[in-house]
């Protein structure tokens, strides 16, 4: 190989230089915000002139920020189920079908992914305006569903490409109907796609803040929302500490699925 | 004539323009080990997933002690399966795997329990029972499949080239295993290979598939010894094909002659030949001598090149028409002339062991 690391010489160090402050790049404001959650400035000033739990504790006393918090978890995992199950039958007809248009069927799951969010937000602004789903929890769940789609039908679609299908046709034989040899063995076997999407398409709405700016209303906010809103009306180191707090559950959630993948692998 | 146990009434399957099986008609009696041999692309597994029910067929019928199976889904056959790719269940146990035809049929965990114990000693994989499938190599992942198929007591086991993932010693030593299981359970076996060594050491019968078609049914020695067509000969085991003359038909056997103008007669031909039809005659490698007796016919030669191998020698000669023959003659007959390279000499072949087609 041309580029082979161990042969780079002197480049290797530049390469690493590189690295770092990319690195350092994308993470620097992760690290700032968590630092100031626990600094004694209501200013947010940096250095931080003392530490303190004191805004954690303000979070969690206000009850508007626990009630977002928990919107946002019901709102996202309502999204995962729906999302997962809609991508399993998804994946079964662009895997295993052979029937026409079923490349434009996966570019068109697909496209919420590329789609400018802002752009898919205005729209089904309007339409659920007309529905009278705007600022409902229903709305909320399938506007995310919608964009968590691609997030879960690539893991699930990935998956049963790898997935033998004499393994379900086996099981066929050995007396299992169509439907239960896919409930007790192929569902099984692509648990590890099956994972991933849920956890993925949680993820893309817990965090997604365009499509809930539109969609919330004043009695109904997600974490993200209210974090944006909070920002506009006053900065105060609560929301810091609401930040830290979206994404040491992020983090939590990405640690237990590689933990999860390599323990499912072996 | 009783009635056969697995009966297929001129099976068709059809592919768009493309016609897979022609009409195939065969009867199976209880308990046989019957293998369909053929090229890839012959018929034989299109012929097998119809009796599965994984293809439906354009015509024809499948009759299991004389009730039809094609009404039947898949999963109601009860039949055993054995697939030519690795399909035991990866995130179940072989113990579970073994169990889970049982489980679908819901029958008392007291049963299974024994079942699954029984069937693993068949296969002689007790000891691995906890293990996953992907902790077992391939030999064993299809002894466990075998196990599996087996666990329900299916009236048939299919199996479709179940060992052609495995490398040639592991793949002889499971053709050993699946005689003995064979044997001990008295299933009937419909078994798909393309490999003929297998098939003629497992099989009390082969049909042989060629192009949607059986060339042949017989066993092992019908097929080698007296081939109905010139793809039978050719397809099993080794053969020469001589160019020669057909002369006339007397007593039942056929006068030919070869293309160095020597004439041999009382050799068998497989359909009626015309007089002065051009015709190929089969003679097997090992068919021919390096000495000759009064009776056998002779064949003048170019010796190419020639090997000893201990019980034989190997010798490729050209002939008065150019064509290259393949010789393998016993090595204790004395050999007064030798057959080294580049001479020319005489060789010799009973022409009851010959055979004689149309060209």
């Amino acid at each position: 190989m041309l580029l082979d690391y161990d042969r780079l010489g002197w480049l290797k160090v530049a390469l690493l230089g590189f690295t770092a402050l990319v690195a350092a790049f994308l993470l620097l404001p992760v690290v700032f915000i968590v630092l100031l959650s626990f600094g004694s400035s209501r200013w947010l000033a940096f250095p931080p002139p003392g530490w303190t739990l004191k805004w954690y504790q303000e979070l969690f006393a206000d009850p508007s920020w626990i009630e977002a918090a928990l919107t946002s978890a019901r709102i996202a995992t309502m999204t995962a189920i729906l999302a997962v199950a809609i991508a399993l039958l998804a994946s079964f007809a662009l895997v295993r079908g052979q029937f026409r248009g079923r490349e434009i069927l996966r570019g068109l799951l697909l496209t919420p992914m590329v789609l400018p969010v802002v752009v898919f937000a205005i729209a089904i602004y309007a339409f659920f305006l007309q529905l009278g789903l705007g600022g409902t929890t229903i709305g909320f769940v399938i506007a995310h569903t919608v964009l968590a789609l691609p997030f879960a039908i690539i893991p699930i679609a990935t998956a049963l490409e790898g997935f033998d299908k004499s393994i379900e046709d086996a099981a066929i034989v050995c007396g299992a109907s169509p439907l239960q040899a896919k409930l007790r063995i192929t569902l099984p076997s692509i648990r590890i796609g099956i994972f991933s999407a849920a956890i993925f398409s949680f993820l893309a709405s817990w965090d997604e803040v365009v499509v809930a700016i539109f969609m919330a209303s004043p009695t109904l906010q997600t974490l993200p929302v209210k974090i944006w809103s909070s920002l506009r009306s006053d900065l105060t180191p609560v929301i810091a500490a609401a930040s830290s707090l979206l994404v040491a559950l992020t983090l939590g959630l990405m640690i237990v699925t590689a933990l999860l993948r390599r323990k499912l692998q072996t | 004539m009783t009635q056969a146990f697995l009966s297929i009434r001129k099976l068709r399957k059809a592919f768009g323009a493309f016609t897979a099986v022609h009409d195939v008609t065969l009867d199976i009696p209880k308990g046989e080990f019957l293998t369909f041999l053929g090229p890839s692309g012959s018929g034989k597994s299109t012929t097998l997933y119809a009796i599965a029910g994984f293809q439906d067929p354009t015509s024809g019928d499948v009759l299991l002690q004389g009730k039809s199976l094609l009404s039947i889904p898949s999963h109601k056959r009860n039949i055993g399966m054995v697939f030519q790719r690795y399909t035991l269940f990866p995130h179940l146990s072989v113990a579970e795997n073994v169990a889970f035809p049982l489980r679908v049929r819901r029958r008392p965990d007291g049963e299974v329990k024994r079942k699954v114990a029984d069937m693993l000693a068949l296969v002689r994989l007790e000891n691995f029972a906890e293990r996953l499938p992907a902790a077992l190599s391939g030999g064993q992942q299809q002894r466990v499949a075998l196990a599996r198929a087996l666990a329900y007591d299916p009236p048939i086991l299919l199996m479709d080239e179940p060992l052609s993932a495995l490398d040639k010693k592991l793949r002889e030593e499971i053709q050993a295993e699946i005689r003995r299981i064979h044997r001990e359970t008295g299933v009937t076996i419909l078994y798909v290979t393309h490999d003929q060594e297998e098939a003629l050491h497992l099989s009390d019968r082969i049909a042989l598939f060629r192009s949607g078609r059986i060339a042949q049914i017989g066993t092992g020695e019908d097929l080698y010894l007296r081939p109905a067509n010139e793809f039978v000969a050719g397809f099993i085991g080794n053969s020469n094909f001589l160019a020669v003359e057909h002369l006339e038909t007397e007593n039942g056997a056929a006068v030919v002659r070869l293309a160095d103008g020597s004439i041999v007669k009382g050799v068998k031909a497989a359909d009626k030949l015309d007089r002065g039809q051009k015709a190929r005659l089969m003679v097997r490698p090992e068919a021919f001598h390096l000495t000759g007796v009064p009776g056998t016919a002779s064949l003048a030669v170019e010796i190419v090149d020639a090997a000893f191998f201990g019980d034989r020698r190997r010798v490729v000669a050209r002939t008065a028409s150019g064509d290259e023959i393949d010789v393998r003659p016993t090595s204790d007959a004395a050999d007064p002339d030798g057959a080294d390279a580049g001479s020319s000499r005489q060789i010799f072949f009973d022409p009851a062991a010959a055979f004689l087609f149309p060209a």
